[in-house]
């Protein structure tokens, strides 16, 4: 069991190799192609004749656009994504630093939609066809129709400008210097919205898939087994159907990944959020390309490491997927 | 790795008409509000004699009688900037998953119905393709080659078709094989008339039902990209004036709060629609 199940993790591990490779060569095809000149595009608006030609030199620029490739490839693989040119030092250096503010916000976000999502699927799914059920389907449908940057202008409107509870951006009080506990109280405060923001249509998602799969689940011949061998309720939904239903809202996670990143740049740029989402939407701004395409294969590498982690952790709950 | 959502196996008749009621109604509530949409897209000028880009007399009025949803920043009428955003909010995410359509059932029918090596080798870049967090990447490329109607068009339309690729992939492999494709291939039909003319006929609703899912997420991404200043500045569509009323937040809400209801009735509207046709229906979704 447990030899077939580390053959499995370490077959995904080589499956996504290719994946990220993918990503990188995609990326630097991409400066490649763009309008002109790439050495321009890293320089940054007028650059010096002496400054290009520089660049040309650090970047490789001057070599064939083979060994460009390769050493490109060679340098993400170690997470070195060259130099940011508007912060003037090593991109991954800026990612790692901005990365712990969007940890909290993201994994804040995540927990409260999983959490939720999955605990309300599973509820309405039981009353499948009732009041409650409609109310959960229908909220969760507006929830995933509600674009993320919109909900979070309008919780600013309400809980910042109209009921001033809560601040409408940034992380901490930069004026006021919290330390200790009164840090982590200020931390909090500046959570609630943003956190809220991202959920949203993370939690709609999931409680829609995990209502799905639960009420399929619960109509499947090994319920009626469970039920004619004089099953309680809660345990025959808790224990017989439940952990089939969860594979797919874990699934749906990993999935749903990439689009909680793209969530977290809005979210990170309506509520000021020092983060990785805000970084992107900056480095687009200062027309940053090396932080940019850094920034992107670090996401695409976020969003591979994730899937591999609920695909492990799916054949963890369903030993029917090793095989 | 598969995620097979199928619908309950409760075949009771009262469910069924139940769900049955329970479908139109997401139906029609689907229709009505995205057949207003496009009413107001298609008349646009028509409905509001208000000009989305003249400069008016008062910076930052609230809503009145003479202008419904107020002025902004440069005293222009929001209520006209926002029917004017219904036709390009509507038109963009059309034409993407008009694109992202085509491909798909190119993509698809080919992988599906021919199998083998060639299946193998779509199969693989469709991963690639869900991987990459399309969001970013839109993104990525849109900062990179500049912005522009017809170039947002082409990045959500040739980023969006993987999910339909798949569909159209596991209903073409289950068709391939049935007795009319058969008896067609005997009466010496051609593959291209096979494909076009015989199976994908077939898989017609499925493809109609992820077309509305489509163009919601087009309309989606284009609002995110346009609420981050990569749309184009000259088309003025709900992201737009979503990113504009950013600045203003604490000053005038109502620069908020209409074009961003507009953008959500749509998106939900389309949703709706969606789920009324694929109600009681199992589908594979990539949402």
């Amino acid at each position: 069991m447990l030899g077939s199940l580390l053959k499995f993790s370490l077959g995904r591990i080589v499956l996504s190799i290719p994946l990220l490779l993918s990503v990188i060569v995609i990326t630097f095809l991409l400066i490649h192609a763009a309008p002109g000149d790439p050495a321009v595009l890293l320089a940054g608006d007028a650059p010096a004749p002496e400054f290009l030609a520089q660049i040309r030199y650090a970047y490789n620029l001057d070599k064939p656009v083979w060994q460009q490739l390769l050493i490109y490839i060679i340098k993400a693989a170690q997470l070195d994504f060259g130099s940011s040119i508007y912060f003037k030092r090593p991109v991954i250096d800026v990612i790692v630093e901005r990365l712990p503010a969007t940890l909290l916000l993201s994994g804040t976000a995540m927990v409260l939609a999983s959490v939720l999502g999955v605990a309300l699927g599973a509820w309405a799914a039981q009353r499948k066809g009732s009041g409650t059920d409609s109310i959960v389907s229908g909220a969760s449908l507006l929830g995933y129709s509600i674009p993320t940057f919109w909900l979070g202008q309008l919780l600013v409107l309400l809980f910042a400008v109209y009921l001033p509870l809560l601040p409408a951006s940034g992380m901490t009080e930069v004026r006021l210097r919290y330390t200790g506990f009164a840090h982590f109280v200020d931390v909090a405060r500046h959570l609630i919205l943003p956190a809220c923001t991202l959920a949203v249509f993370e939690l709609a998602l999931i409680a829609r898939f995990t209502r799905t799969a639960m009420i399929d689940a619960l109509g499947r011949d090994y319920i009626v087994v469970a039920f004619a061998k004089g099953g309680r309720k809660r345990h025959v939904v808790w224990r017989h159907a439940f952990p089939n239903a969860v594979i797919v809202s874990i699934t749906i996670i990993g999935l749903e990944f990439g689009a909680l990143l793209a969530g977290a740049v809005v979210t990170e740029t309506v509520f000021s959020w020092p983060g990785i989402g805000r970084l992107f939407y900056d480095a687009v701004f200062r027309r940053d390309f090396t932080l940019l395409s850094g920034l992107f294969i670090f996401a695409s590498l976020a969003v591979i490491l994730v899937n591999l982690v609920t695909d492990i952790l799916c054949s963890l709950l369903d030993p029917r997927i090793v095989r | 790795m598969s995620l097979a959502v199928t619908s309950n196996r409760y075949g009771r008749f009262f469910d069924r008409a139940r769900g049955a009621v329970a479908s139109n109604r997401s139906l029609l509530f689907g229709t009505l509000i995205v057949g207003t949409m496009v009413l107001v897209g298609l008349l646009g000028p028509l409905l509001w004699s208000g000009d989305p880009l003249a400069l008016g007399s008062g910076r930052f009025l609230p809503p009145s009688l003479t202008y419904p949803m107020g002025t902004d920043d440069l005293g222009r009428d929001v209520f006209a900037r926002v029917i004017l955003g219904a036709r390009i909010s509507l038109v963009v995410g059309g034409l993407s998953a008009i694109i992202s359509i085509v491909v798909g059932c190119a993509v698809g029918a080919t992988a599906g119905y021919f199998g083998g090596l060639l299946d193998e080798i779509v199969m693989r870049v469709v991963e690639i393709f869900q991987i990459i967090p399309r969001f970013l990447f839109a993104i990525v490329i849109v900062a990179l080659f500049g912005t522009g109607l017809v170039k947002i068009v082409l990045v959500i339309g040739l980023l969006s078709w993987p999910p339909v690729a798949r569909i159209v992939r596991a209903q073409f492999m289950v068709l391939r094989s049935e007795e009319f494709v058969l008896a067609a291939k005997m009466s010496g039909a051609s593959t291209v008339r096979i494909i076009v003319r015989h199976i994908l006929p077939n898989v017609g609703p499925i493809i109609l039902v992820s077309a509305f899912l489509q163009m919601s997420s087009a309309i989606l991404v284009e609002s995110f990209l346009s609420f981050l200043g990569l749309g184009d500045p000259a088309a003025p569509s709900w992201g737009l004036l979503l990113q504009q009323a950013q600045l203003y937040l604490r000053s005038a809400w109502w620069m908020t709060v209409f074009p961003g209801l507009a953008l959500f009735l749509t998106i939900f509207g389309l949703n709706l629609f969606g789920d009324g046709l694929n109600s009681g229906e199992s589908a594979e979704r990539g949402v």
